[in-house]
């Protein structure tokens, strides 16, 4: 057996490994545990899944994917939402089909992604970092301050309207674990598949060498829009089971914190491989909920600071230790193990930026 | 070995460690059933956290007060509190929510409080935004009990009202109750625009000041609504009609941005006339007493109920001076509406755990006793008794105030009026089937409030049965 199949070999053992935990991780955590880091971290994986997509294949760091998640959410609220006695008090409450509202609120979110990439198609770098950020920003700004669909206020009661195969999400919490899982595990193989067709394999292209594909004939900025539209799709996918999860929504979902919360989970996870979405967010939450309950809100003895800081420092640590984060750090340790050299770069994997000066 | 392996394994190694520390928590369990678990949820980032140690001491001086703990370090009320029984059962504070006035943290902050760490009991929150958040949370999750700290948003016991929320203090517009009224007949204002926070508090605010001042025959000619994150004032003041288009201002910004929002405007306008400003708690509370108070010397503002303690000549008034102000001296404020309103909560709280069946119950059986009537300080109408109406929100009776200049020179408070049983609804001017307040909501309509022409004047801290005129 050769060193990269055995590296193949092993991570698909850890992959089912993984798989058949987290079938069974009911019965093994408490329900806090499922609810709040699990889940919550299947939701948020989804969404940091759909930035890596965007940097490893494409080649394009966005800030946007926070707002996207955020749109799509919103819209579903909006949409599903109702007045009824000792019911919801903000938002648009039209009240419509939970099966139709849950469509729209994807295609939705398709549709403004593609229009945000297509904008965002000829810029490259920090530019581009910049102005998926502005999406980001308008989006939170336009839901805080236009109060017919929400303002500052949660618009509450999203799960409680949830489309007839999803059921019950309010009273069984373990349902929306599974509904999480599923979903998450089909993310995987959708970007895995994606990238090995002939439009993920010319999207690398594009990555690496934009003029030379331009030259061959490739249509650059097409390709980038595209791809944009399919990393909202994604993270449409995670909007809509965000707001499940969170059952109301207020604007600081898609703020600068939760921004920079994403963009942090994909760089702990790692921004060059796929997994590392899952494995970054739930890393994340556990190491924030573990700091929130052993350090007092007043702050860190002598040198004060709480989460942010700790957080910060981990994530300085990662980016000078492992730049690729804990999936670069495993094929280190791989390397490492079987070798006793340097670890062999990720073939295909290189940010636009590092290729073009090559 | 190299110093590239140590690079791998020092991370490596680190991970492990902290991994299995942190995941050790995945398979805890939370079960003893010989204590009461009380969370508090208050706010320790954004605007209002200075509120954390206030409102902490509040809870902790009322459970010292009326359960036998002792503070556990007079100097910081969050360092907890030593002993406490109520009800036979040990009270254990499980944790202290720190929220930054956002619903997303307050809800995140309620499921680590409630679920991780088991609270059957919440104190709190502090913020408007917070207790819709919560109270939407407080419905799907029944058998926990939320006394709401001191947060003012109506929709929390008007529109969502589960049966687990209850609050023992006013909303928003009750806090506002008559102020309308007094700057009509005293100050002469027939028209006024509206500036605040574009969120549930400032709304609701601005409610019970547009029933008040609307009732009486006022008309509000703007309302301008601003980020509640702050920033920069200067454009949403030029919204607002200009000093001599309009009789006042009823200001609603809240926390460190009323100063912000003051500064905004005399840069636009010119040094403020304080007879031309009105507003809510924010004029004076909150940290406004050193920054915005002492511009606005004989401006008239709501309050949380609350009048300075030792001014108000009642017997229940003199008592919470003695209990209350014996536990954190010169930490915490009792004066403050975020000390007595949490103090409020922790009482109601006591008491319901001692009356519950069996004692020390939680759950339904908790809510079922916890007390629908209350003694707190500043009650005086029905022999100082606090009731609570059908959807757990309290009745409370309501003292517009005024800054004034101190013996010492600095601004403080006194009472401007008194308006005695502030329901909710103000008659029927809000419901449980009539929209939250917004941005638009109320309307301003001519309508006769309850105590529209009742608003009592008092002399030296006495109520007296002459009316303001």
């Amino acid at each position: 057996m050769t060193h990269d199949t055995a590296k193949v070999v092993t991570e698909r053992a850890i992959g089912v490994g993984a798989l058949v935990l987290a079938v069974l991780a009911p019965l093994l955590v408490s329900d806090f545990w499922l609810n709040s880091i699990l889940t919550q971290g299947l939701i948020l994986g989804i969404g940091a899944a759909s930035l890596i997509f965007l940097s490893a294949y494409g080649g394009m760091i966005s800030l946007a994917q926070t707002g996207l998640m955020g749109i799509a959410g919103y819209a579903l609220a909006n949409m599903v939402t109702q007045r009824v006695p000792g019911g919801e008090t903000k938002g648009l409450l039209l009240g419509w089909d939970p099966t139709l509202s849950l469509v729209a609120a994807i295609l939705l979110t398709v549709g403004i992604g593609l229009v945000f990439g297509a904008v965002a198609s000829r810029s490259f770098g920090i530019y581009f970092l910049m102005l998926t950020l502005t999406y980001t920003v308008i989006a939170f700004l336009f839901v805080g301050s236009v109060t017919l669909i929400g303002g500052f206020s949660p618009v509450a009661g999203v799960d409680a309207y949830t489309p007839g195969f999803i059921g019950d999400i309010v009273n069984d919490r373990d349902r929306l674990y599974f509904i999480s899982l599923i979903v998450a595990a089909f993310v995987y193989v959708l970007i895995r598949y994606l990238t090995r067709t002939p439009f993920g394999i010319s999207l690398q292209g594009i990555r690496d060498e934009p003029v030379r594909m331009a030259s061959l004939g490739y249509n650059v900025a097409v390709h980038r829009t595209l791809a944009f539209g399919i990393g909202a799709f994604v993270a449409a996918l995670g909007g809509v089971l965000y707001a499940w999860w969170f059952g109301q929504l207020s604007p600081t979902i898609m703020g600068l914190d939760a921004t920079i919360q994403l963009l942090v989970i994909a760089v702990i996870g790692g921004l060059r491989r796929i997994e590392g979405a899952w494995l970054g967010a739930i890393a994340f939450l556990v190491i924030n909920n573990e700091i929130t309950n052993r350090i007092p809100s007043s702050g860190l003895p002598v040198i004060g600071g709480t989460f942010n800081t700790v957080i910060g420092v981990i994530f300085l640590v990662i980016v000078i230790v492992s730049p690729d984060g804990l999936m670069g750090l495993w094929d280190r340790a791989w390397s490492l193990a079987k070798r006793g050299g340097p670890p062999r770069e990720t073939p295909g994997a290189q940010p636009a930026a590092e290729a073009s000066s090559s | 070995m190299k110093v590239g392996k140590w690079k791998l394994l020092l991370p490596l190694a680190l991970l492990v460690v902290a991994g299995t520390v942190m995941t050790s928590g995945a398979f805890a369990t939370n079960a003893q059933s010989g204590e009461v678990k009380v969370a508090i949820m208050t706010d320790c980032k954004g605007a209002f956290a200075f509120g954390y140690e206030v409102d902490t001491a509040g809870v902790i001086a009322a459970f010292s007060t009326y359960a036998g703990a002792k503070p556990t370090n007079k100097k910081k009320p969050s360092a907890g509190m030593i002993g406490g029984r109520a009800g036979g059962k040990k009270i254990n504070i499980v944790g202290i929510g720190c929220g930054d006035e956002t619903p997303a943290l307050a809800l995140k902050e309620t499921r680590r409080l409630m679920n991780q760490l088991a609270a059957d009991v919440m104190l709190g929150p502090l913020s408007g935004d917070e207790a819709v958040a919560i109270a939407n949370y407080a419905k799907a999750n029944p058998k926990k009990t939320i006394i709401i700290g001191t947060a003012g948003s109506q929709d929390p016991t008007m529109q969502i009202a589960p049966k687990n929320v209850f609050r023992y203090h006013g909303d928003g517009a009750q806090w506002n109750a008559g102020l309308g009224e007094i700057v009509y007949k005293k100050l002469g204002w027939r028209t006024a625009a509206i500036i605040g926070d574009d969120y549930s508090f400032p709304w609701t605010s601005a409610a019970g000041i547009i029933a008040d001042f609307c009732g009486i025959g006022g008309k509000i000619t703007k309302r301008v609504w601003t980020p509640p994150q702050g920033g920069d004032y200067a454009p949403f003041i030029r919204q607002l009609p200009r000093p001599n288009q309009v009789d006042g201002y009823f200001w609603l910004i809240g926390g460190a941005n009323t100063n912000a929002g003051f500064n905004a405007f005399e840069q636009a306008y010119g040094p403020v006339s304080a007879k031309q400003h009105s507003g809510n708690l924010f004029l004076y509370f909150l940290g406004a007493d050193s920054t915005v108070a002492p511009r606005l010397i004989g401006a008239y503002f709501g309050g949380f109920g609350t009048a300075q303690t030792g001014e108000l000549k009642t017997a229940q008034a003199q008592k919470y001076v003695k209990q209350a102000g014996r536990w954190f001296p010169g930490v915490a404020d009792i004066n403050d509406g975020f000390f007595y309103n949490y103090w409020n909560a922790t009482w109601a709280l006591v008491q319901g755990l001692n009356n519950a069946k069996p004692k020390g119950s939680v759950g339904a059986a908790l809510q079922a006793a916890l007390p629908r009537t209350l003694k707190p300080a500043f009650q005086v109408a029905n022999n100082g008794v606090l009731r609570l109406d059908s959807r757990r929100q309290a009745i409370q009776d309501q003292y517009p105030l005024q800054i004034v200049r101190g013996a010492d020179g600095k601004p403080t408070n006194t009472i401007a009026g008194y308006v005695a049983n502030v329901d909710q609804t103000f008659g029927g001017y809000f419901g449980p089937n009539k929209p939250a307040p917004g941005r638009n909501f109320p309307p301003c309509v001519k309508k006769k409030l309850p105590w529209q022409g009742k608003i009592k004047v008092v002399k030296n801290g006495v109520i007296t049965n002459q009316n303001i005129k």
